[in-house]
């Protein structure tokens, strides 16, 4: 149980961050940003996906895990830990373009790594616990 | 379900997940991820470091700061008209006027036409902090595209920022979300409201500190005289 609840909790801030890049990038605006990497990143190729803003689709999987942890059932548990990792793997190949390519490091976009990263902990922790 | 199945069935969807949205991001930005090294082709950049050479910039101001005429220019990047302005009479505007220090020019940079505006807007008034704007703002005009396609890019705007002597482009580029920048923009849109601009590019001219009145009209000839009878008061 209190494995769920703070899956939950990290969802919802995950999908606070990812709202809010949503916004951003919609409205064509400039992140609130520390270091001035967030407009930078926001605004190349890599911000977009078919057209649609990678944050959006980083909220759908924020939502989608925190759906996951309302449920009891073990499938709730397999999709939310594939779900986290695959983001986590998502957010590490981006961090890596940040770095190699676009020269930019976007910190609303480190902060929702290291949501991802958590994310991915308990939710293969829950996976780990649950019952067989 | 077994903990081990449990645990690889995650880790497959996990895999199938991310090489979709991997893959999916790779083949969108084919061609972009050689480098962040600049790739555009840049025109008049010789031309227009030559013109700005040896004249002081601070911010949005291009001359000598107690020059004793001000003309200010309310100028859309976007905006053709603007940028036949900046390429076809400006140049000589600065080298009759301005290096000799009788005018200095203002920079009042509006962003009504499209998202292409706002972000070649951003990154010229960034430029300013550096000084650099005027480069900035003369290098856009010089290779302008066509309004709201996406011309701005990032690639261009490095390679506007490359082609400056002087001029930390990543700097440039990271200052654009300065509250600085944003603070910049609403000023020249309340001054342009305020002096009753209804279209770019529009100038407006008199003494330094002075009232300064709207030319009825944009094109070089007219500047010119609204100079001369500035500079004769």
């Amino acid at each position: 149980m209190r494995l769920r609840i703070a899956i939950g909790a990290l969802a919802l801030a995950g999908a606070g961050i990812a709202s809010y890049l949503t916004v951003v990038k919609l409205a064509h605006t400039s992140p609130v940003c520390p270091t001035g990497g967030c407009a930078t990143v926001q605004r190349s190729r890599y911000s977009e996906l078919a057209g649609i803003p990678i944050a959006l689709f980083g909220l759908f999987a924020y939502v989608t895990v925190f759906a996951t942890a309302l449920r009891r059932e073990e499938g709730a548990a397999v999709a939310g830990a594939a779900v986290a990792l695959a983001g986590v793997a998502y957010a590490a190949y981006l961090l890596v373009v940040q770095l190699a390519v676009i020269d930019a490091v976007c910190t609303w976009c480190v902060a929702s790594d290291v949501v991802l990263v958590l994310l991915a902990t308990f939710t293969v922790a829950r996976l780990r616990q649950s019952s067989s | 379900m077994s903990k081990r199945t449990k645990i690889v069935l995650a880790a497959w969807g996990a895999v199938m997940i991310a090489a979709a949205l991997i893959g999916g991001t790779m083949l969108a930005t084919r061609g972009s991820s050689k480098s962040a090294a600049p790739t555009a082709t840049i025109q008049g950049a010789a031309a227009v470091n030559r013109l700005l050479a040896g004249i002081p910039q601070q911010g949005a101001i291009l001359g000598k700061p107690d020059a004793p005429v001000t003309l200010v220019e309310y100028a859309d990047l976007q905006c053709p008209f603007c940028a036949r302005v900046a390429v076809g009479d400006f140049p000589t505007i600065v080298r009759d006027y301005v290096r000799p220090g009788h005018v200095r020019v203002i920079f009042n940079g509006l962003s009504f036409v499209g998202t292409d505006s706002v972000t070649a807007l951003e990154t010229a008034l960034s430029a300013g902090s550096q000084e650099h704007l005027w480069n900035v703002v003369q290098l856009l005009y010089a290779n302008q595209g066509t309004e709201n396609t996406g011309w701005v890019t990032e690639d261009l705007l490095r390679s506007v920022g490359k082609a400056v002597p002087g001029l930390d482009v990543a700097s440039m580029l990271a200052g654009r979300s300065a509250s600085e920048v944003a603070a910049a923009r609403v000023a020249a849109q309340q001054s342009a409201t305020t002096a009753g601009v209804t279209g770019t590019p529009t100038f407006a001219v008199g003494k330094t500190n002075g009232v300064l009145s709207v030319l009825p009209a944009s094109d070089g000839q007219t500047v010119r005289s609204a100079l001369d009878a500035a500079l004769v008061r």
